[in-house]
């Protein structure tokens, strides 16, 4: 019963992006998906874990940078350069994970924010003969065309990354329900309970990490063969916050928030940067608005009022509810 | 190795980014001992006092009226975003009231670029005068600065030991619900606190502002380094906030003598380092721990 049950979200989830591929334009979809991507890995830290980091732009530009040298220097499959990207962030993350999962929620927030930032610089000044600094790597016409989807076509790219996106978001499911995911949460509500009943906090809070930034290098993988191009920008000290106020705008800890965030983040950002040059400001008095509203973003308002209307008892399950004060 | 005249440049460089930095990060630092919130509006405090210093400096052509002016800006703005943003969500978790303060910061630099428009603008040095030490020319500008975080310190420290409301404040950063039961009311503290830090550290954007250019990203920049202070100092600590504040600033200011791209990446390495070895910060105590 279960299992029918999240099939069904899964295939309603299909079905809304299909028809939202017909009615926006491609560009904006992809990069909705792809910024979604990028949003489940800080969801998950934030929402499950009690991690709040600002530093997810560092482990996107190890997937982007990843599969920018493979592509550039090496091979000219895409699907290789995804996979080497992917492959980039575990080997990261396994080793800065130790370190990190150690600190404090809030300590932990600003060491990755020192982390992002040093990748900043190390992309852009020292490794610059490697990297061509601020030039970026461009390598569009260096990918090959593959067979079944080809990867240098944006409508066969949306395919591929809508696949993705929906096999992560079946990932992330599977991961709440099982053991493991109780075990994150109750990391988050409380580490000594959990302690003395003979789990090991500190390894549950390194696979999270683990599990969290290799999502987020998969999304920097993605946007490198979209664009065809990686520069140190995507990594810079400007953007570090992007990814947590999406969290918090679709809602923390909810299956859905990732995507409704992203829809809402971007299409602000693209209607309201087309009226008004600068969009920071809105966007900062929008945060300012959530936070002071309530905790629940987006999604976390709309789901009880959609579970009502539509008579679906309780499909999604919400959990951003259990354990009031994180780590 | 390296010739004498350039270490002693070297040092008082890194004294007067690292005197800077003190004066951001012991806002940051004190409003996360007593509110437990970690502010990062600061750094718009700063720019303010960056901006109104140098709006005043055109209007008049003297400096120091602009850097008293830009103190007084940032304390306003600070006043009034304490009043309407951070007393409804004190209470809340910390990671709430982060992302909030970062929504101050980000709306904050929207308005400045509504204002001041988007070009960095350079803002003249009040005094052009160069010292002697040991034979090593040093702009008499830099010693000021360093001389008036030293005079900050030691204000701070006076108001902190020997007033009435800084003992309370001192008290509070201990424990907070024992303050408010002995009947005095946290709330006015964390008032006249967030409102010190608000003007510290628009008093470190009037004087930085003439030895860099006035930008409006300008705290975007700074923000990592003040945060690296104040993770290195352990939060909530004065003392750890000047020791960290004069590591940093060396460390930037002699790694650049070394190898120039090292300066930007060094302090971090540094940071952590330290949190490697002691994840709370040199004088972060632990009873501040969760």
């Amino acid at each position: 019963m279960n299992i029918f049950k999240w099939w069904w979200g899964i295939l309603l989830a299909f079905l809304l992006l299909g028809v939202v591929r017909v009615i926006l334009p491609l560009p904006f979809v992809i990069e909705v998906i792809i910024f979604s991507i990028y949003t489940m890995g800080c969801n998950f830290l934030l929402g499950r874990v009690g991690f709040i980091s600002f530093g997810q732009p560092a482990y996107l530009a190890v997937g982007a940078y990843g599969t920018a040298f493979y592509l550039y220097y090496f091979g000219t499959n895409p699907y290789i350069g995804i996979l080497l990207g992917l492959l980039a962030g575990v080997v990261v993350s396994v080793i800065v994970g130790p370190f990190f999962v150690r600190l404090r929620s809030d300590y932990f927030a600003l060491v990755n924010l020192a982390l992002a930032v040093i990748v900043y610089y190390l992309m852009e000044k020292i490794l610059a003969d490697i990297t061509h600094g601020d030039n970026g790597l461009w390598f569009l016409t260096r990918m090959s065309s593959t067979p079944v989807l080809d990867l240098g076509k944006p409508s066969d790219f949306f395919i591929f990354a809508f696949l993705v996106a929906m096999a992560l978001w079946a990932f992330y499911k599977y991961l709440d329900d099982s053991i493991y995911g109780a075990c994150c949460l109750a990391t988050k509500i409380n580490e000594d309970k959990l302690k003395f009943l003979g789990y090991s906090n500190f390894n549950i809070r390194w696979l999270a990490f683990i599990i969290a930034n290799t999502t987020t290098a998969l999304a920097g993988a993605l946007y490198a063969v979209y664009f065809g191009f990686v520069s140190p920008e995507i990594t810079s000290p400007a953007r570090c916050a992007d990814p947590v106020v999406v969290t918090i705008l679709g809602g923390v800890g909810t299956l859905y928030g990732p995507i409704v965030g992203a829809i809402a983040y971007t299409g602000m950002k693209d209607l309201i940067s087309g009226f008004i040059v600068n969009w920071e400001l809105f966007i900062g008095l929008l945060l300012v608005f959530i936070m002071l509203a309530g905790e629940k973003g987006i999604w976390g308002t709309l789901e009880p009022i959609l579970g009502k209307t539509l008579f679906l008892k309780r499909i999604l399950p919400s959990l951003q509810d259990r354990g009031d004060k994180s780590r | 190795m390296m010739d004498t005249q350039l270490l002693i440049s070297g040092v008082i460089f890194g004294l007067s980014i690292g005197s800077i930095y003190f004066l951001l990060a012991i806002g940051l630092s004190l409003c996360f001992g007593l509110m437990r919130i970690i502010s990062l509006d600061q750094l718009l405090y700063y720019s303010i006092g960056a901006f109104v210093s140098y709006t005043i400096y055109v209007a008049t052509g003297n400096t120091w009226i602009g850097v008293f002016g830009g103190m007084a800006a940032a304390g306003i703005v600070s006043f009034g975003v304490e009043r309407f943003v951070y007393l409804r969500i004190y209470e809340r978790d910390i990671a709430f009231t982060m992302i909030a303060s970062f929504g101050i910061l980000i709306a904050g630099v929207g308005a400045i670029k509504y204002i001041w428009g988007l070009v960095p603008r350079p803002a003249p040095i009040p005094i052009e005068t160069q010292a002697t030490i040991l034979g090593t020319e040093i702009p008499v500008y830099r010693l000021m600065v360093i001389g008036i975080s030293f005079l900050v310190y030691v204000g701070i420290w006076l108001f902190l030991n020997r007033t009435i409301t800084g003992k309370a404040i001192r008290a509070g950063i201990e424990d907070v619900e024992h303050v408010e039961g002995l009947g005095i009311n946290v709330y006015k503290l964390f008032t006249i606190t967030f409102i010190i830090a608000g003007t510290l550290s628009g008093l470190a954007g009037g004087l930085h502002a003439p030895l860099i250019m006035v930008d409006p990203h300008m705290g975007l920049h700074v923000l990592a380094f003040v945060f690296m202070v104040v993770i290195i100092g352990g939060l909530g600590s004065i003392k750890g906030t000047l020791a960290s504040a004069f590591i940093v600033g060396q460390v930037t200011s002699l790694g650049s003598l070394i190898y120039a791209p090292l300066a930007q990446m060094a302090p971090f390495a540094i940071m952590l380092l330290i949190l490697l070895i002691k994840p709370t910060g040199l004088y972060g105590s632990k009873l501040l721990k969760r």
